[in-house]
C-alpha cells in the first residue's frame, strides 16, 4: 500500500513536471520577465524584510500598532459601505433609466477622481472651519453656534469616499452597459419586477466588475497619506512615514509597508475566492446596449437627486470652494506659466497612461496565451505596488536604478565619457514609477472586461490558424476597448494627482500641478493651493468627456 | 474619432519627449561650455524664494536648478544617490533635519567668512556644515477674551491644572512640536519631558489634528484658549487674503514663553553644502547670498520669519510683537534628540 502511494506521488510530480514542459511556452517566459521588471521596486522592499524591524518595532507594537490597525479597518469597512452605496446606485441609474440631465451627470460622475483627496479634504475642511463657508452663511441665519467637526475619523472615511467612489461607478457602469442588455429583457419576460432583477440578477452578475472597483478604492484608501494626516488620523501609511523620518528607521518603515502589502494580497485573494464559481463570460459581448426606461416625472426628478448627490458632494462643492479660494489668492498666485505646466502634466500623464495600459495588456493576454495557469497569478504581483505609499515605491525604484546608473557612469567613464545619471533624475525613472505604482489601476478595468469575452470567440479563431497577436488585435481588442479606455483615463487621472514619487523621481525642469498645489499646500497655503488644484481638476477633465464620449458613442 | 487621438497622443509624445531631450540638450551644454548652476534641493516652498532664487541669478549668472520635496525625502535622495549626487545645497525648515544630514555625512564644512559673521554662533554648525538662514519662535497664542498675558509663563507651565481641556496643539509627527520637545529634552532631562508630553496630553482641549493655523482659529472658535504654534503663521494670518483669516489672527494675543530663564524656544531654516557637491563654489555663493541684506529683508517681508542678519529689521507685523529673548541653546541639540522626543511623544498617547 505505501508503497503503491508513493508510486502514485512520484508519478504525480513527474505528469506535473511533464504538463509543466507541456504547458510552458515563450509566453509564460514573457509574463515571467514583465512581472519581474515591473514588481523589481516591490521584491527590493520585500527583500528588507528578512532583515527584520529596527529597534523600535516593540515600541511601535506597544504604542502605535493598535491604533493603526484599528483606524485603518475602520476606514476600510465604512468607506467600502459608502463607495458601494455611491458607486453602484448611480451606475444603475444611469445606465437605466432616463431622467433629466442624465448624460452630464454620466461623466460628471467621474470627475471626483480629478481633485486629489488631499484637497478634498483641504475644501471639506475649509467649509466646516471656523470662519469657514458654512460658518459665514449660518452667521447670516444665527445658526453660527451650530458648527460641524468633519476634521475626525468618520469625516475622513466620507472624504475619502465621496472622492474614491468613481472607482466603482465606472467599473459597475462599464458592466451594466454592455452586459445587461440580454438579461435585463429575459428577466422582464419571466415578469419579474425592477426592483427584484437588480438585486437578485444584476448585482450578483456584476460583482466581479464592483468588487475590482472597490479593490482599487481601498488600496486608495490604505495608502493615503494627506488627507489622513490633515484630519488627525494615524493609520498604516501615516505610520509608514513616521517610523521612516521620525524615528528614522527606514527598516521599520518597510516592514510597516510589507505588512500592508500582505494584507492588501490578503483582499486581492479574497475577491478571486469571492468570484471562483462564476462563470461570467457572455458569448454575445457585442450585444446591444441596454434600454433605457423612462418612468414617471416625480420618479425620474427622485432619480435625478440620488444620482446628483454624489456629484455634489464629490465635485462641485469642494470645487466651489477652490473658486472661492482661487478668487481670493488669484492676483498673487496666478501665472501664465500654470498653462505651461498645465501642458506638461498633461503629457506626462497620458504618456505614462499609455505605458502603463500596455503593461497592463501585455500582462494580461501574456498570461492567458501561456497555457500556465499559475502564471496568472503570478501575473497579479504586478498589481500590488498600487497599495504601496508613492514615497516607498520611489525608493524602491532607486534601489535598482541607482544601481543600474552607477553601473553605466562606471562603464561610460572608461571611454572617457562622464555621462551624469541616464535613468534617475529624467522621465525614464519617472515612467517607470508610474507604471509601477498604477498598473492595478490599468490592470482591474481591463481584467475584468476581458474576463467577459468568451474564450471561445479567440478560440476558434485559433483553430482557424490564425496567431495570437492578430486575433488579439482584430477580435479581442475591440470587445474590450471599453475597458482599455477606462484604464487609461482613470490612469492619466491618478499620474495628474501624484505627488511623492513625482516629488522625489522628477527631472529639475518638470514640474507638474500636482507638485505645485503641493508646495503650498504643504506649507498650510491651503488657500494659495487652490488655483493649481483646479488647473488639475481641468485638465483631467479634458480627457475625461472626450473618453466618455468614445465609450457611448462605439 | 481615431485620428483625433492618434493626434493628441502624438502631441503629447512629443511634449514628453520634447522636455526629455531639453535635458540632455542641457547636460550637453554644462559640459561643454561649463554654464554655471547651483542644485538645491530644498524643503522651503515659498514662493518669495523663487524671487530671492531670481535675484541670485540675475547677479551671478549661476543658474538656480531646484528639487522641492520634503527634507526626510531630500535626504534620503542623497543618501541613495552617493558621490553621483547632483545636489549642491540642501536647504532644510529646521535645524533637526541639517544635523541629521550632517550625522549621516551628506554635508560638508566649508569656510565662508561671511557666514561666519553673520550667522550667530548658535544657529551654525559647530563643524560649519550648516547654517541658519531665518528663525521663527513656538509660541503661544492665547484668546484676548479668555486669558490675560499675566497668567502665562513658560512651557513647563502649561501642564498646571488650570489649563485642563484649554491647550490645542497640532499631531507630534510636525517637526516643529518634535523640536520644541527635544529643546525640553535637553533643557530639563528626560524625565521633566515625559511629564510635560503626558501633562499636556491631559490638558489638550481636542485630539490633536490640522495645521497651526487650524489650532489659532480653534482658539477663536471657543474650542480652548491656548495654542501652540510657529509665530510666522500668525503673520501669515494677519495678511491673508481671506478676511475671516485676518479678523480670526486679530482675536489673539501673542505671547513668547520662558521669557524669564532660557528664553523661547526658536528654531532656523538653513542650508548646508552637500558632500558630493559639483558646484561647489556656487553653492557657497549661494548661501552667502541667502544672508545677504536684500534675501533677509524679503524673508522677513514676504514671509514674516525673523531675520538671522541684525542690520535687517523685521516686518511691520513682527516688530509689532516686540522683542523677545530665545532660548541659545545649540540647535544641533534638536537632531540629536529628535528621536527620543518622537518616543516620548508616543508613549504619552499624544497623536
Amino acid at each position: 500500500m505505501k508503497q503503491a502511494g508513493s508510486n502514485r506521488e512520484t508519478f504525480s510530480l513527474k505528469s506535473r513536471l511533464k504538463r509543466f514542459k507541456r504547458d510552458s511556452n515563450r509566453w509564460s517566459v514573457f509574463t515571467l520577465a514583465i512581472v519581474i521588471f515591473l514588481a523589481l521596486p516591490i521584491i527590493f522592499i520585500g527583500v528588507e524584510l528578512f532583515s527584520g524591524p529596527g529597534e523600535t518595532w516593540s515600541h511601535i507594537v506597544k504604542y502605535l500598532l493598535p491604533e493603526y490597525i484599528w483606524n485603518s479597518l475602520y476606514l476600510v469597512l465604512f468607506c467600502s459601505i459608502l463607495v458601494l452605496v455611491l458607486g453602484v446606485s448611480s451606475a444603475w441609474f444611469v445606465s437605466r433609466f432616463n431622467f433629466p440631465m442624465r448624460k452630464q451627470l454620466e461623466w460628471l460622475l467621474i470627475l471626483p477622481l480629478a481633485i486629489p483627496s488631499y484637497i478634498v479634504g483641504y475644501a471639506y475642511a475649509g467649509i466646516f472651519d471656523y470662519g469657514g463657508s458654512l460658518d459665514l452663511i449660518f452667521r447670516q441665519l444665527n445658526l453660527d453656534f451650530i458648527r460641524i467637526d468633519i476634521m475626525n475619523r468618520a469625516g475622513l472615511a466620507f472624504v475619502l469616499s465621496i472622492s474614491l467612489f468613481p472607482y466603482v461607478y465606472v467599473s459597475a457602469r462599464a458592466f451594466f452597459l454592455n452586459q445587461a442588455n440580454n438579461l435585463l429583457e429575459a428577466s422582464k419576460m419571466l415578469g419579474v419586477g425592477e426592483r427584484k432583477t437588480f438585486f437578485k440578477l444584476m448585482l450578483p452578475l456584476a460583482r466581479p466588475a464592483i468588487v475590482a472597483g472597490l479593490v482599487l478604492v481601498l488600496m486608495e484608501v490604505l495608502n493615503d497619506y494627506g488627507a489622513a494626516k490633515y484630519y488627525g488620523v494615524n493609520t498604516f501609511t501615516t505610520g509608514i512615514f513616521r517610523s521612516w523620518f521620525s524615528l528614522e528607521e527606514p527598516e521599520t518603515a518597510v516592514y510597516l509597508s510589507a505588512l500592508l502589502i500582505i494584507i492588501i494580497f490578503a483582499l486581492i485573494l479574497f475577491e478571486k475566492w469571492q468570484v471562483r464559481k462564476i462563470k461570467f463570460t457572455s458569448s454575445k459581448s457585442n450585444s446591444t446596449q441596454i434600454q433605457r426606461k423612462t418612468t414617471t416625472k416625480s420618479l425620474k426628478w427622485l432619480i435625478f437627486l440620488v444620482v446628483f448627490l454624489p456629484v455634489l458632494l464629490g465635485f462641485i462643492l469642494p470645487v466651489l470652494q477652490l473658486i472661492y479660494w482661487a478668487t481670493l489668492t488669484a492676483s498673487t498666485v496666478f501665472d501664465v506659466q500654470f498653462l505651461l505646466i498645465s501642458l506638461q502634466s498633461f503629457g506626462i500623464a497620458i504618456t505614462s497612461a499609455i505605458i502603463t495600459v500596455f503593461f497592463a495588456l501585455l500582462l494580461i493576454y501574456f498570461s492567458k496565451w501561456s497555457a500556465l495557469r499559475f502564471i496568472k497569478n503570478v501575473a497579479r504581483v504586478g498589481v500590488l505596488g498600487y497599495a504601496i505609499p508613492g514615497a516607498v515605491i520611489a525608493i524602491g525604484i532607486m534601489i535598482p536604478t541607482l544601481a543600474l546608473d552607477k553601473w553605466l557612469i562606471n562603464i561610460l567613464a572608461n571611454f572617457g565619457i562622464d555621462s551624469g545619471f541616464i535613468i534617475n533624475g529624467t522621465l525614464i525613472a519617472l515612467f517607470y514609477a508610474y507604471a509601477v505604482r498604477f498598473l492595478a489601476v490599468a490592470y482591474n478595468p481591463i481584467d475584468s472586461t476581458a474576463l467577459k469575452v468568451d474564450n471561445s470567440i479567440p478560440d476558434s479563431s485559433k483553430v482557424l490558424g490564425v496567431g495570437n497577436l492578430k486575433t488579439f488585435f482584430k477580435i479581442e481588442f475591440p470587445l474590450i476597448k471599453t475597458g482599455v479606455f477606462s484604464a487609461v483615463i482613470l490612469v492619466f487621472i491618478d499620474v495628474m494627482k501624484e505627488l511623492p514619487l513625482t516629488l522625489i523621481l522628477k527631472p529639475y525642469h518638470i514640474d507638474t500641478l500636482a507638485v505645485k498645489a503641493y508646495e503650498y499646500a504643504s506649507d498650510e497655503m491651503v488657500m494659495e493651493a487652490a488655483i493649481p488644484s483646479l488647473f488639475i481638476i481641468f485638465t483631467a477633465m479634458i480627457p475625461v468627456i472626450f473618453l466618455n464620449k468614445l465609450l457611448i458613442k462605439k | 474619432m481615431k485620428k483625433k487621438i492618434i493626434a493628441v497622443v502624438t502631441f503629447s509624445l512629443l511634449t514628453a519627449c520634447g522636455s526629455n531631450n531639453e535635458e540632455k540638450d542641457n547636460s550637453n551644454v554644462q559640459e561643454t561650455q561649463k554654464e554655471q548652476v547651483v542644485n538645491v534641493y530644498t524643503h522651503r516652498h515659498y514662493e518669495p524664494d523663487q524671487d530671492i532664487f531670481k535675484m541670485f541669478e540675475e547677479q551671478t549668472g549661476i543658474k538656480v536648478k531646484v528639487i522641492n520635496a520634503s527634507a526626510d525625502e531630500l535626504i534620503q535622495k542623497m543618501k541613495m544617490e552617493g558621490k553621483q549626487s547632483p545636489a549642491d545645497v540642501l536647504i532644510t525648515v529646521d535645524a533637526g533635519r541639517l544635523s541629521r544630514a550632517k550625522d549621516q555625512g551628506l554635508l560638508q564644512s566649508i569656510q565662508s567668512e561671511i557666514l561666519e559673521k553673520t550667522v550667530p554662533s548658535h544657529l551654525q554648525d559647530v563643524d560649519n556644515q550648516w547654517f541658519g538662514l531665518t528663525k521663527r519662535a513656538r509660541i503661544i497664542a492665547y484668546s484676548l477674551d479668555r486669558v490675560k498675558p499675566e497668567e502665562l509663563s513658560t512651557y513647563e507651565e502649561l501642564v498646571s491644572n488650570k489649563w485642563k481641556g484649554k491647550i490645542l496643539v497640532r499631531s507630534s509627527s510636525n517637526i516643529y512640536n518634535q523640536s520644541l520637545m527635544a529643546s525640553i529634552i535637553a533643557n530639563d532631562g528626560e524625565e521633566i519631558a515625559n511629564k510635560w508630553a503626558k501633562g499636556i496630553v491631559a490638558n489638550m482641549a481636542r485630539s490633536p489634528k490640522g495645521s497651526d493655523r487650524d489650532q489659532v482659529k480653534a482658539v477663536v472658535a471657543g474650542e480652548g484658549d491656548l495654542a501652540i504654534v510657529n509665530s510666522y503663521y500668525i503673520g501669515k494670518m494677519l495678511n491673508s487674503p481671506d478676511a475671516e483669516e485676518v479678523a480670526t489672527a486679530k482675536k489673539i494675543g501673542l505671547f513668547f514663553p520662558n521669557q524669564e530663564g532660557r528664553g523661547t524656544h526658536i528654531n532656523v531654516s538653513g542650508a548646508g553644502v552637500a558632500k558630493y557637491a559639483p558646484n561647489k563654489e556656487n553653492a557657497i555663493r549661494f548661501i552667502e547670498f541667502l544672508v545677504s541684506q536684500d534675501a533677509q529683508q524679503i524673508f522677513t517681508d514676504a514671509n514674516y520669519e525673523y531675520p538671522i542678519l541684525e542690520s535687517v529689521a523685521p516686518t511691520n507685523d513682527i516688530k509689532a510683537w516686540g522683542d523677545f529673548k530665545e532660548d541659545t541653546l545649540g540647535l544641533n541639540k534638536l537632531g540629536e534628540n529628535n528621536k527620543k522626543a518622537v518616543l516620548i511623544f508616543d508613549e504619552a498617547g499624544w497623536k
